[in-house]
């Protein structure tokens, strides 16, 4: 046997010591390939992780720090006495006050959708506003005034550029203006007009792609419908075919041609020129130039020759964005008025929710999750306290507290709806407690933030040695006395620090309050504990829900103030630690 | 009368009781005197298979070995004595780079080993444990089965291309560690279900399953009965034929009844070194003959 | 608003029975506190318990009850004009509606009459509240007052008083337990009466609108809940396949080759994923994740539903990292350095140690982790809600909708409820799976991981 020889013989043991020294060295380059690799793998995990967390607040900071600011316009308001009753301020028409301010400033925008347009780019609040002016200086009536009031949330969604791309471009080769009637022309060299030929051809060899594949598959079907034998449907597909070839060559004239003559349709980019203030929305193109609508009230004043003009691109084509090309002359008007004006967007942190993104805020559910949370403390944190000293300090050591540790060890880990669904039966099903109400929210919370609390307690009551409590024992202190005099006021700081986790625990969940009917749309701001009441998180969760874009944004804003308050509560916890942390 | 030289080792071991960071606080009055210290004895051999020249450790800024040299000879044991605290189970861990795994420990020196210096950054820690083989003073099989503690090592390195090869290093181990007869029926049963000495006798197996060339034993009867460590001293003085041994004992008898060569270290020097008997019966240095005689350690 | 201020009445009566008491031990003991039994502030203590202690007990227990009883009173007439427990139900949300403040809508005659009626004898109820729980801790006070001499052993009385609010606030913790199993008891043995439990249990067929009025015409409601075990099974199987390599693979690297500098970094910024709220991982799931997932599957021809199992499982999988990672670092480091010795000392790499040594001594505790991760995913509920879908899709495609246990009870008890549908009561049986299945897992998680601490501790 092999190892036999090794112990008869020296030479032969050398030998074998050799030879496994050789084959350790042979095996070294693979082997420390697979160490790299290992390695590279963990690394990568450590990175993935911290990739996620980047990615997670890079997405979130960039949807909602536009959250912050909001965008104002300045009416010209008239507390006209037709509208506002000195006697009654309440039932006067502040809506009609807003409308006619608006209408004044833009009165060729007359037709009745038109109008309806107009008037919602002035968010609702606008009419409070008024209403709260008048009420505050009742001498305004019958005078007027500039007003800056909030505008409407898809207003408010353009200046900061989330409706569609605007490109202004200065243009100096000079083109001549031809008024017919509402239908306004211009002639131009070829450099005037060279941007939208450029655009017009591109959106046409994008319709010609389209008609390729079309063409292609339609052939491909066709092969395949002959093969199969199916008559009419063969007569069919060739048809649709010749008629395809048609728009085809059709397209390819088009693109080629020296001088378009294109009308310029709702799938593509809108042109608006802009003539010292005046606004002209591009229709169609011909060799000579462009003509199309003139978004003004009176343009008999206007210069026929320009020598430099603004070309305006709206690079979203109507038909895939919220807001009409009437709409956004009317914003940029304003614009170039000076009667639009970013600020601080104190709303947001003044306001409860509400079904217009630009007049809801997180006060409603700020107040919600504090009055959740002065519950959830005062009634576990004693509690905790209580159960975390008796476990750890009186408890025997039998089957009794091993059944309870293991119910609390149990109850960490169970999901958080659970908690819900025993807040649902129990406390308000069975003992009739409102529903929607913050009290109700910091029961079932508290039941579910106990665990962490108790859990840390008792860690941080292991964590004084015994001899603190033999030395207070020794001098005739009861065993009350010597937990509650010495052991709880060493112990305190750490289990503040769990405490403080447990709330932030509380303070960012969702689940069980959904159960108990916080996610009831609340409008008002909660005045105390049995109010109606949404939280911070169920807000969120409520506003994701909601389409508006603005709404995307307020959600991400909402979760910075969330995330906010979360870090601050870690910190404080690490801080207090880190203060008291005492080694024995 | 008090010498001179018994007044300063007095006060040294005053100021060691402090800790070693007040040694170097009391300015002109630490004791410091090297010449003291100087090794004496035959700390070098003829031929040597490891010799370790002006090797210091330290931990951080503690000096934990100060210069010591040392030579390991061909096929003897050589025991490393002294009180705890004296640097001996660190010197050993630095003959395989085992203190590679303390962040915090810095080692300069040459130590020699088949004409290269272990202890240059270049040296490919993974081949020379291969070479070097170590147990540790607490029995610490892996949490495997027997069969697979010892295959360990093999398996790792590729020492075995068949199963059978494998079989036969883990009976070949087995049995020259003694163990073979004890556990040859549950070779599948967990390693930790042994007891003590077959524990440690399993960590000696597991070490020479790799073939080294020496083996670094560190108090490897430290957690063990009287028999337990009379099998494994046998083990030794059998393992003596095939490869190099160098062990740290706390223990001086063990280290008489085991060893060729005796080093004795104290606080982090290397006292006194050489022959055995000669160490044990004709001490030259004042702190050999008062550690083996009991007055201290 | 009245209770707040009761309480704080209360309070303030406490502290004045605490005062009162106090002086009372002074006074008997002839200004020589020597003399007592204990200390002065204990007889204060003991006369604050007696005062607001069975006060309080009174006014907890009148409050939790009290609805019930002006209901029932309020509605007695209606109850006895012979109208069927569910129609019952309805007036009681009704009364409780209008009662509330609602304007919407014009009520019965009969009901503005309960509505009236209740609440009358709400107000009586808070008058005759106010005025017993005073006297209670009036008499109290008196009680307490009167039985403190100078050698009474107060000391022990109060110190007994707080072992049982002790000892009753470490059971709160059985009796969440019990409160949990009765409540989805009760209710899932109530849906099983009108849904067989085979037909829950292996029903293919999950849709659980069920008509509203008897004479509706429409579906009676299907309630096999197997679309949606399957749903939650697959949403949490994608979100361990993402979490179990990242997480342990961390937890590896932190533990065993990063340097301290690093691992200080790196450890705490991995542990904010752990601390970010579940419905900021919803929404970022729904906004960026489902999105992205939709359209890369466009671009490469991949038909990929918006509310796709693959982006719900995938942002779950990045919540339950952290929670993987600290678990498994916990277990890892607790592996004796001695065992690494042992390998590394054989020649081992470090990768071989750690692969071949290290994570199979500390398996049981790994497994044990896993395994409670796995239940957080189960019993997840915000992302899925955001994320995945409501629809009951029996599929093991990770590219369509699925929906899970955890969204369907929150759509059925969200809004407006039927007392007594089978439809509300479907929600609890679910709740029931989800709490057995998790206590299951935990219990067995937690068994492991403690026996794996015992073994190296």
């Amino acid at each position: 046997m092999w190892c036999v020889n090794i112990v008869s013989s020296m030479s032969d043991l050398e030998h074998t010591g050799q030879r496994a020294i050789n084959t350790v060295y042979a095996g070294l380059g693979r082997r420390y390939a697979a160490e790299r690799r290992f390695r590279l793998y963990g690394m990568l995990a450590v990175l993935s992780g911290l990739a996620f967390l980047v990615v997670m607040f890079t997405s979130i900071i960039s949807n909602g720090y536009s959250a912050f600011r909001q965008h104002y316009v300045q009416l010209t308001v008239e507390y006209d006495e037709s509208r506002v009753d000195r006697n009654e301020p309440a039932a006067s028409d502040f809506e009609g006050i807003v409308k006619s301010s608006m209408r004044e400033m833009f009165p060729w925008m007359s037709g009745r959708s038109d109008k309806r347009k107009l008037y919602g780019l002035v968010s609702g609040d606008a009419a409070y506003a008024i209403r709260d002016r008048v009420g505050d200086n009742p001498s305004l009536i019958g005078s007027r005034e500039a007003l800056w009031v909030l505008l409407d949330d898809d207003a408010d969604m353009f200046f900061k550029g989330y409706v569609t791309p605007v490109r202004r471009q200065l243009m100096s080769s000079g083109i001549t203006l031809a008024l017919e009637g509402e239908k306004a022309v211009l002639t131009g060299d070829e450099a005037a007009f060279e941007v939208i030929v450029t655009a017009v051809r591109d959106h046409l060899q994008a319709q010609l792609a389209v008609a390729r594949k079309e063409f292609e598959d339609m052939g491909r079907l066709l092969e395949e419908t002959e093969a199969g034998g199916d008559r009419d449907e063969v007569v069919r597909f060739k048809a649709k075919l010749e008629s395809l070839r048609m728009q085809i060559s059709g397209l390819q004239a088009r693109i080629s041609s020296t001088s378009l003559n294109e009308e310029l349709g709702s799938g593509m980019p809108s042109f608006l020129i802009n003539l010292d203030g005046v606004y002209i929305r591009i229709n169609a193109i011909t060799a000579t130039g462009v003509s199309g609508v003139v978004f003004a009230e009176d343009v008999t004043g206007l210069p026929t020759i320009f020598d430099q003009w603004q070309l305006v691109t709206l690079e979203m084509p109507p038909a895939d964005r919220r807001l009409s090309d009437k709409e956004i002359v009317v914003l940029l008007a304003l614009q170039d008025r000076g009667q639009v004006e970013s600020r601080f967007n104190s709303v947001f942190f003044t306001a409860g929710d509400s079904r217009e993104p630009e007049q809801s805020g997180i006060l409603g559910a700020l107040k919600g999750s504090m009055y959740m949370l002065i519950v959830t403390l005062l009634l576990s944190f004693p509690i905790g306290v209580a159960a975390a000293v008796y476990l750890e300090e009186f408890a025997p050591q039998n089957q009794w507290t091993d059944f309870i540790e293991v119910n609390i060890n149990n109850l960490a880990a169970v999901p958080s709806i659970v908690f819900g669904l025993l807040g649902l039966a129990v406390f308000i099903n069975f003992f009739g407690l409102p529903r929607s109400a913050p009290l109700v929210g910091g029961l079932a919370l508290t039941l579910m933030t106990l665990p962490t609390i108790i859990i840390s307690g008792r860690a941080a009551l292991k964590s004084i040695p015994p001899s603190i409590r033999e030395a207070a024992l020794g001098i005739g202190a009861s065993r009350v006395q010597t937990v509650f005099y010495h052991v709880l006021p060493l112990a305190l700081p750490g289990m503040l620090t769990g405490t403080i986790i447990g709330m932030a625990q509380a303070l960012g969940e969702s689940a069980p309050l959904l159960m108990i009917g916080m996610v009831a749309f609340v409008v008002d701001v909660p005045q105390g504990f049995t109010d109606p009441a949404t939280v911070l998180p169920v807000q969120i969760y409520l506003w994701a829900d909601s389409p508006e874009r603005a709404f995307v944004e307020r959600t991400s804003a909402a979760i910075m103030v969330l995330l906010g308050f979360l870090i601050t509560m870690n910190a404080l916890a690490v801080v207090l630690r880190k203060r008291f942390e005492r080694r024995w | 009368m008090v010498t001179a030289e018994e007044l300063a080792y007095g006060m040294e071991r005053e100021s060691v009781a402090k800790g070693p960071l007040e040694i170097f606080e009391g300015g002109g009055q630490v004791v410091t005197d090297r010449d003291d210290r100087q090794t004496v004895g035959e700390p070098f051999v003829d031929n040597p298979r490891v010799s370790a020249r002006n090797v210091n450790v330290y931990y951080d800024e503690k000096h934990a070995i100060h210069d010591v040299s040392l030579d390991l000879g061909e096929n003897e044991v050589l025991a490393m004595i002294g009180p705890s605290g004296c640097g001996k189970s660190t010197f050993l861990r630095c003959l395989n780079r085992m203190n590679d795994t303390v962040a915090s420990c810095r080692v300069t020196g040459k130590i020699n080993f088949d004409g290269e210096d272990i202890n240059s950054p270049k040296i490919d820690v993974v081949p020379l444990r291969a070479q070097v083989g170590m147990v540790f003073q607490k029995p610490n099989p892996f949490p495997k089965s027997i069969y697979e503690n010892i295959a360990f090592g093999a398996r790792i390195h590729g020492l075995a291309r068949h199963r059978y090869e494998l079989d036969e290093i883990v009976e070949g181990s087995l049995q020259r560690a003694g163990l073979w007869d004890e556990v040859k029926d549950r070779l599948e049963q967990p390693g930790t279900g042994l007891s003590g000495g077959q524990q440690q006798r399993l960590c000696i197996a597991r070490t020479i399953a790799v073939s080294p060339e020496v083996i670094l034993m560190d108090e490897p009867c430290s957690a063990l009965d009287p028999i337990a460590t009379a099998k494994i001293e046998e083990l030794i003085d059998e393992l003596r034929k095939q490869f190099t041994i160098a062990i740290v004992t706390h223990s001086m008898q063990q280290a008489a009844r085991v060893s060729q060569r005796t080093a004795y270290f104290h606080l982090g020097d290397l006292i006194e070194a050489g022959d055995t008997k000669t160490v044990f019966t004709t001490p030259r240095h004042r702190l050999t003959e008062d550690y083996i005689t009991g007055r201290f350690g | 608003m009245q209770s707040t201020t009761l309480i704080v009445v209360l309070l303030a009566l406490s502290a004045a029975g605490f005062y009162m008491g106090r002086r009372k031990a002074f006074q008997v003991s002839g200004n020589d506190i020597r003399t007592l039994n204990s200390l002065p502030s204990y007889y204060g203590y003991y006369t604050a318990m007696w005062c607001g202690i069975p006060a309080l007990i009174v006014f907890s227990l009148w409050s939790m009850l009290d609805g019930r009883a002006i209901m029932a009173m309020a509605t007695s007439s209606i109850a006895d004009s012979g109208v069927s427990a569910q129609e019952m139900s309805l007036v009681y949300s009704e009364v409780l509606r209008f009662v509330s403040g609602s304007t919407i809508g014009e009520p019965q005659p009969h009901i503005v009459e309960a509505v009236a009626r209740y609440r009358e004898l709400q107000d009586t109820s808070n008058a005759a509240l106010i005025v017993i729980v005073l006297s209670i801790a009036i008499a109290g006070t008196a009680f307490a007052l009167g039985k403190i001499r100078r050698d009474q052993r107060v000391r022990n009385s109060v110190e007994a008083g707080v072992m049982v609010f002790l000892i009753a606030c470490s059971t709160i913790a059985i009796f969440t337990t019990i409160g949990i199993v009765l409540s989805v008891l009760f209710e899932s043995i109530r849906f099983f009466q009108k849904v067989s439990f085979t037909d829950f249990i292996f029903g293919l067929e999950w849709s659980p609108q069920t008509a509203i009025r008897s004479d509706q015409v429409g579906s009676t409601g299907a309630f096999g809940a197997i679309p949606l075990f399957a749903g939650t099974l697959l949403i949490s199987f994608i979100a361990m396949v993402v979490a179990a390599p990242i997480g342990l693979m961390s937890a590896i690297y932190l533990a065993e080759y990063a340097s301290a500098r690093l691992r200080s970094y790196a450890k705490p910024l991995l542990e904010i994923l752990a601390g970010i709220p579940t419905v900021v991982y919803g929404f970022f799931a729904a906004l960026v994740v489902a999105p992205f997932f939709r359209n890369t599957g466009g671009l490469i021809g991949l038909d990929v539903s918006s509310e796709s199992a693959l982006a719900a499982g995938l942002v779950m999988g990045i919540m339950v990292i952290p929670f993987i990672s600290s678990l498994s670092d916990d277990v890892i480091t607790a592996v004796p350095q001695a065992l690494r010795d042992g390998a590394l000392g054989l020649g081992a790499t470090q990768s071989e140690t750690i692969r071949r040594v290290v994570i199979p001594a500390a398996l049981p505790g790994i497994v044990g982790g896993m395994l409670l991760a796995v239940s957080r995913a189960i019993g997840e509920t915000m992302i899925v809600v955001m994320a995945a879908g409501l629809s009951a899709n029996l599929t093991a495609n990770p590219l369509e909708a699925v929906t899970t246990v955890t969204v369907q009870i929150v759509t059925l008890l969200v809004g407006d409820q039927e007392f007594d549908s089978a439809k509300t009561l479907a929600a609890f049986a679910l709740g029931l799976m989800l709490f057995l299945s998790t206590l299951v897992l935990n219990v067995i998680a937690l068994h492991v991981v403690r026996k794996y601490r015992e073994q190296y501790e």
